[in-house]
Order: C-alpha cells, then structure tokens, then sequence
C-alpha cells in the first residue's frame, strides 16, 4: 500500500509541478532621459522533469515585441531559453511596469503560469511640485505657488503657460533661469467649484519632456481627503 | 495485493468520486468569485459597488477594447505608447471634480495595469478616492455591467 500512495504522490506531484523555472521574473532598468526603446531578457530552464510546451504569449500592449529564443516553444528536461521583450518608451517618465504574460501546456486561458515584469525607471527632467494646487470652495482665495524643477544638466527654460480657465490668473517667476521657476496662481472667484488644466511648454531638447501639464481647483472636501477604506 | 492493482483501485476511486461530486453539485462555477478577506487595501469587490453608484470608472485597457465592450459612461487611460498621456490625465482631472469616487479596471485579476493607472491617478491630488477592481473587466462583464454595442 505504502509503494502505490507513494507512486500515486509522485504522479500528483509530477503533474503538478512549476514547469519553466526562471530565476527573475522582475527586471529594472534604470534608463536615460531620451530612451525610445528598452530590452530585457529572462532566462528559463525546465526543471520539471517532463517536456514544456510554451503554448501563447501576450505582450498586452502594442508598444511590446517579444521573442522566444531561436522561436522554440517546446522544451524537454534540463533544456534552457531566454524569452527577450522589447518596449517602445513612447513619451513616459517616471516609473513604468511592463508585464508580459507567458501560457505553458495546457494554462486556462486566464491564469497563464507565467507574469514577466520590466520596471523602467526614467529621469523626470521637469519637475512639478505640486501637481495640483486645491482651494476649499468659499474658502480664503490667497496665492498658491506651483514649483518647477530641472533636473538636467542643460538649462531648460520654461516658454510660456497657458490656462484652460479664466477662473485663475497666474503668473511665472524665474526663480534661476534655465533650473528654477515659481508658477503663482490665484482664483478669481473661490464660490464656484472648478478645474484649471495649466500647459507648461519649455524648450526641452528631448521633445517628451517638453510639455507638462497641472492643475488648479476649487473643490467641496472629497472622499479621498479621508482614509480610503474600499 | 500488488502495487498496481492498488494503484488503479485508487485511480478507480477517485475518478468514481470526482464523477459523484459533478453529478450531484454540477460542472465547476468558473465565475469570477470575490473574496473580500483577499483583497489588497486599495482593491473593491463589485459587488459592493451598486449599479447606479456614483463612481468615474477607468478602462485600463487597450482602446479597441475600451470601444467594443467598456463600462458605459467610463473613460480610457492605459499606457499605450500610441496614445495622449497629457489627454487622459486632462479628462480624469475634468471628471474627477464632479465624481471624485474612482475606480480603474483592466482585463481580469492577472492584470496589474489596473494598479499602476490608479497609482498614476492618486499623483494628480485632486482629491480623488481612487480603487482598483478585483476581477477587472471579466467581473463587469459577468455582471452583465458592460457595454454590448461597441462605440463608433
């Protein structure tokens, strides 16, 4: 009885099994300012004992090419591969993940065995502090001030502003031209809710840094003031 | 007995019991279930959500899809590299003012984009109360809560 649970367990266990083992799922990349295209490779092996067929794999997103080693979708024990992915940076900053989804035999069509993520960390060369600046409707309608940071070794100025709203006036101050600026906005009328949407435009030399956007708004106190309890 | 023969008289026993159980309790519920007690602190089941609940939802996903089968009324912000980043924040932040309760949705439970999207909505500070959906797309869509004509 014992041989038969034991081969019975060995059965369950081999079916069972994590079939593509890869070492790191995750990959961060630590890109510069002007990136268009970033690569990563994840290396596997199959350690599960019987053969692994890759049966699908999604990219999610257009700005993605993946690639499987040589095209080979079916491994045997102990063999290796390297699945390489591909991002078109586009016009993002900050950090971005990008996960790619990979199917093994016989997966469900929506619980593939395998998430690959890159985390691409890309230099904010113009920096908005903060991104939004709040009024309290009927509230004191004083001058709030909006800071805007460089962060590149070549000045960056800033070349105009616009508003969406009449509902605020502003005005820009250089604080050091080419690294540091104040951007002074102030409601005309604080008893009507609304939203300001500012465009700032510089003369960044890497064009997806060039325009930046905030906001201005004249709000009741909302839900996200409080604890967020879902 | 040998091995084998106990082999298969187990084999025999479980296929006997895997065939009661579907017999008596029917084929597997392949639902997207909820279990509140395995949410994230920033996920919502929908079904604490009700229909006509004043929420800003967000499509996470690609735009086709957003077309074809969104949330009506809901508004698209995914990180295609093709689309306006500027644009999407824009017409959050217009809608966030008048419902500031939002909740971003991608395809199904596997799919993190959901949470970076709601990460990148909390960074304008407009106040918003912003959640994830567990279940996504898949979870609206089994709730019958989805668009069945696509969008023009």
């Amino acid at each position: 009885m014992k041989i038969s649970c034991g081969i019975w367990l060995v059965l369950t266990a081999w079916l069972q099994s994590a079939a593509l083992d890869f070492p790191a799922t995750l990959r961060e990349i630590h890109a510069p300012a002007d990136v268009k295209t970033v690569t990563a490779d994840f290396e596997f092996t199959n350690r599960s004992g019987k053969p692994v067929d890759i049966t699908k794999y999604d990219p999610s997103c257009s700005c993605i090419a993946m690639q499987i080693e040589n095209g080979k979708l079916h491994y045997a024990p102990g063999e290796s591969g390297m699945v390489r992915t591909r991002f078109d940076m586009g016009n993002f900053s900050g950090t971005v993940d990008k996960v790619v989804a990979l199917w093994l035999d016989k997966d469900p069509e929506d619980k593939p065995s395998v998430a690959l993520t890159v985390r691409v960390h890309i230099p904010i060369l113009v920096a908005l502090e903060p991104k939004t600046l709040k009024w309290e409707l009927n509230g004191k309608g004083e001058p709030q001030t909006l800071h805007i940071t460089m962060h590149y070794d070549k000045p960056i100025r800033v070349t105009a502003v616009t508003a969406s709203s009449d509902s605020f006036r502003h005005e820009l101050k250089p604080v050091e031209e080419g690294k540091s600026y104040e951007l002074i906005v102030t409601p005309v009328d604080i008893k009507t809710p609304c939203l300001g949407i500012f465009r700032i435009e510089t003369d960044c030399q890497i064009e997806k840094h060039r325009i930046q956007q905030a906001f201005a708004t004249i709000r009741r106190s909302s839900p996200g003031d409080a604890v967020v309890k879902p | 007995m040998k091995p084998w023969r106990q082999l298969a008289v187990i084999a025999v026993l479980s296929l006997a019991a895997a065939l009661g159980t579907y017999w008596l309790k029917g084929p597997p519920n392949r639902l997207f279930r909820c279990d509140p007690a395995s949410l994230k602190p920033d996920e919502v089941c929908l079904a604490t959500i009700p229909a006509g609940a004043e929420v800003l939802w967000v499509d996470a996903r690609s735009r086709a899809e957003w077309m074809k089968n969104g949330v009506p009324g809901s508004l698209l912000w995914n990180q295609d590299v093709t689309e306006d980043m500027q644009a999407f924040e824009a017409a959050v932040a217009v809608a966030i003012v008048t419902t500031p309760r939002v909740i971003v949705y991608c395809g199904d439970e596997n799919c993190g984009l959901s949470r970076q999207i709601a990460t990148r909505i909390r960074a304008l500070d407009l106040g918003a109360q912003v959640s994830v959906l567990r279940g996504g797309w898949r979870a609206l869509n089994e709730a019958g809560r989805t668009r069945t004509t696509p969008v023009k």
